[in-house]
């Protein structure tokens, strides 16, 4: 095994890439969450169907993303 | 802490937040500090300078540096089979251009407080203990940068990288804030 590979195997199961990944999904899903609420509401869905479609209490999605709406 | 620094090490404080604020950083850094530091005329700039240091490629490589941290992960997401080109590529046809880049833009501005990390708390500390060190009842810009440059940090990182000879950088931030 080259040193290059070794190396790149090594950093494979490195926790902190793991996290890292986790980090950037969970900001992905924010930004689409964001994007997609903002259509259905303009679209004319009410909170209490967004929230079921998200698997979320209506309270929780309307606190999270009136502000911005 | 803060009583003690002067008008540029206050200013240097509050610009970095901006910089933080305008690459939609999560935290405040030893690199915002950094870019705030080398970007507005003060000691630090001039002992970057001095140093032998070009200050707008040092900007250029710490706000590099700091885009290369986006929570927004390209090789992180790639790690874990997303191809985040495509992801976006597919968003951008529901949401119009930029869209993904545009809602992370909106997810900052609900944050209003942009909290310091440990590093640059531990930068700000670093520079109470030069000033102290140097006999200086006040903290300025250039107790700043010695401070930043003490010890590990990702803006100590980004001046290394940018070919600097830290000691020397060092002197003339001590010898600039010494003659204040």
């Amino acid at each position: 095994m080259s040193q290059q590979a070794l190396v790149a195997s090594a950093a494979g199961d490195d926790p902190a890439d793991g996290l890292r990944a986790v980090r950037a999904l969970r900001e992905l899903a924010d930004r689409l969450e964001a994007l997609q609420v903002e259509r259905a509401r303009r679209l004319g869905w009410s909170w209490q169907e967004i929230a079921a479609a998200l698997g979320v209490s209506r309270q929780a999605v309307h606190k999270k993303h009136n502000r911005r709406i | 802490m803060f009583e003690r620094f002067t008008k540029d090490a206050r200013s240097a404080v509050v610009d970095a937040q901006q910089v933080a604020r305008a690459a939609h950083s999560d935290q405040i850094d030893s690199r915002h500090l950094l870019v705030a530091l080398a970007e507005s005329e003060g000691l630090a700039r001039t002992a970057l300078a001095d140093g032998g240091l070009d200050v707008t490629d040092v900007v250029a490589r710490a706000r590099a540096s700091i885009e290369a941290g986006d929570a927004l992960d390209h090789g992180a997401l790639a790690a874990v089979g997303i191809d985040l080109d495509e992801v976006t590529r597919r968003t951008e046809a529901t949401f119009g251009e930029g869209a993904l880049a545009r809602a992370g833009r909106v997810l900052r501005v609900r944050r209003k407080h942009i909290p310091f990390t440990p590093d640059a708390k531990k930068s700000l500390e670093l520079a109470l203990r030069e000033a102290i060190r140097l006999g200086s009842k006040e903290i300025n810009g250039g107790h700043l940068l010695l401070g930043l440059t003490r010890a590990e940090s990702p803006g100590r990182r980004v001046l290394a990288d940018a070919g600097a000879d830290l000691e020397r950088v060092r002197r003339h931030a001590e010898g600039a804030s010494e003659a204040v």
